[in-house]
């Protein structure tokens, strides 16, 4: 996704009720990211879970809640997901930066990268992947996901190698 | 715990169990899974509701499993924030497997992280520590030597969706 779209997502996303943004760095997210600090909404973590942590006390303190990872901490925090967000319900946003989507990206993302969706299947985490002309269709879509206490995740690709 | 006055995050375990089977209340929030995130959830409680002293019933195995928690914690120092460590020196819930609190300090892992600290091993002088902390700004952690606990307290029978909307509407109050 072009910068000035993480902006406005991340902008629209806070106009629309979300009131946190936690989570670790991403480079396919660093304009959403810097978004979020310049609107001094954002908690950056030393890890994944610990970001859905937070996330779970603010959400249960009815504040609506955006967790954002790249697919690799979406990994790490597989049992987070499962044993806390899904068995409890917390109806937390996931933004996720997808790398491994190309064939030719960094090699540590090859294998985690290729089984992302199948991830996200297993788990029954419902998501969409969003793009430069899609973007704010499917945030409606994940806003009211989580105002119906679901939790969801949008999923950023990773379109170039550098 | 009976006579602490505010939302309790309990680790999974034996802790949440003890807990459940000792005081059981609508402000505990019980966690089944997801070891060593209850000072995460606790820190989240605490930015979320400043007006209320947010307590943190957590273990030794449990916060060395999230040790970057309290550098998050001790960055943001959220002012209602107490934060207990029962330390056995064990994975008690697993079997009693040793945890490396029997050799590292966690009270200086955390003073580092700008917590205020105390330590003990003597339920009288917990109290004191209960009454001296009262108009104290946190994030503090409580440090407490316990030996292995010879009772373990029956499961959790509340659903979690349910433990989820009793804290949740707790909180609303």
């Amino acid at each position: 996704m072009k910068n000035k779209n993480q902006e406005r997502l991340c902008s629209f996303l806070l106009d629309n009720g979300i009131e946190n943004l936690i989570g670790v760095p991403d480079s396919t997210l660093k304009s959403f990211i810097a978004q979020g600090l310049k609107k001094k909404k954002n908690i950056i973590t030393t890890r994944e879970e610990e970001a859905i942590g937070i996330g779970t006390g603010m959400s249960m303190s009815n504040s609506p809640t955006v967790i954002y990872m790249q697919n690799a901490g979406f990994a790490n925090s597989l049992s987070t997901i499962t044993s806390l967000v899904q068995l409890y319900k917390i109806p937390l946003l996931f933004i996720i930066g997808w790398r491994g989507y190309l064939k030719n990206d960094a090699p540590e993302h090859e294998l985690i990268g290729k089984i992302q969706p199948e991830l996200l299947k297993l788990i029954n985490l419902e998501s969409r992947i969003i793009t430069d002309d899609n973007w704010e269709k499917n945030s409606i879509w994940a806003l009211k996901k989580i105002q119906n206490g679901m939790p969801c995740a949008l999923i950023v690709r990773r379109m170039k190698v550098e | 715990m009976s006579n602490i006055e505010g939302p309790v995050i309990s680790a999974n375990g034996h802790i949440s169990r003890s807990l459940y089977s000792n005081c059981d209340k609508t402000s505990n929030f019980y966690m089944i899974g997801s070891m060593g995130l209850a000072s995460s959830i606790g820190l989240g409680v605490a930015l979320k509701n400043p007006n209320k002293k947010v307590f943190v019933l957590d273990g030794d195995g449990n916060i060395l499993m999230n040790l970057g928690s309290l550098t998050t914690i001790g960055t943001i120092k959220p002012k209602n924030l107490i934060h207990f460590v029962l330390d056995n020196g064990i994975h008690e819930s697993t079997g009693g497997q040793p945890t490396n609190s029997n050799q590292i300090a966690l009270e200086r892992i955390a003073k580092a992280a700008n917590y205020v600290i105390y330590k003990t091993g003597s339920p009288t002088e917990l109290k004191k520590i209960l009454k001296k902390i009262e108009n104290l700004n946190g994030p503090i952690m409580i440090l407490i030597k316990i030996l292995q606990n010879s009772e373990v307290g029956k499961r959790i029978e509340i659903k979690p969706i349910m433990i989820k909307h009793r804290f949740s509407n707790y909180l609303k109050n």
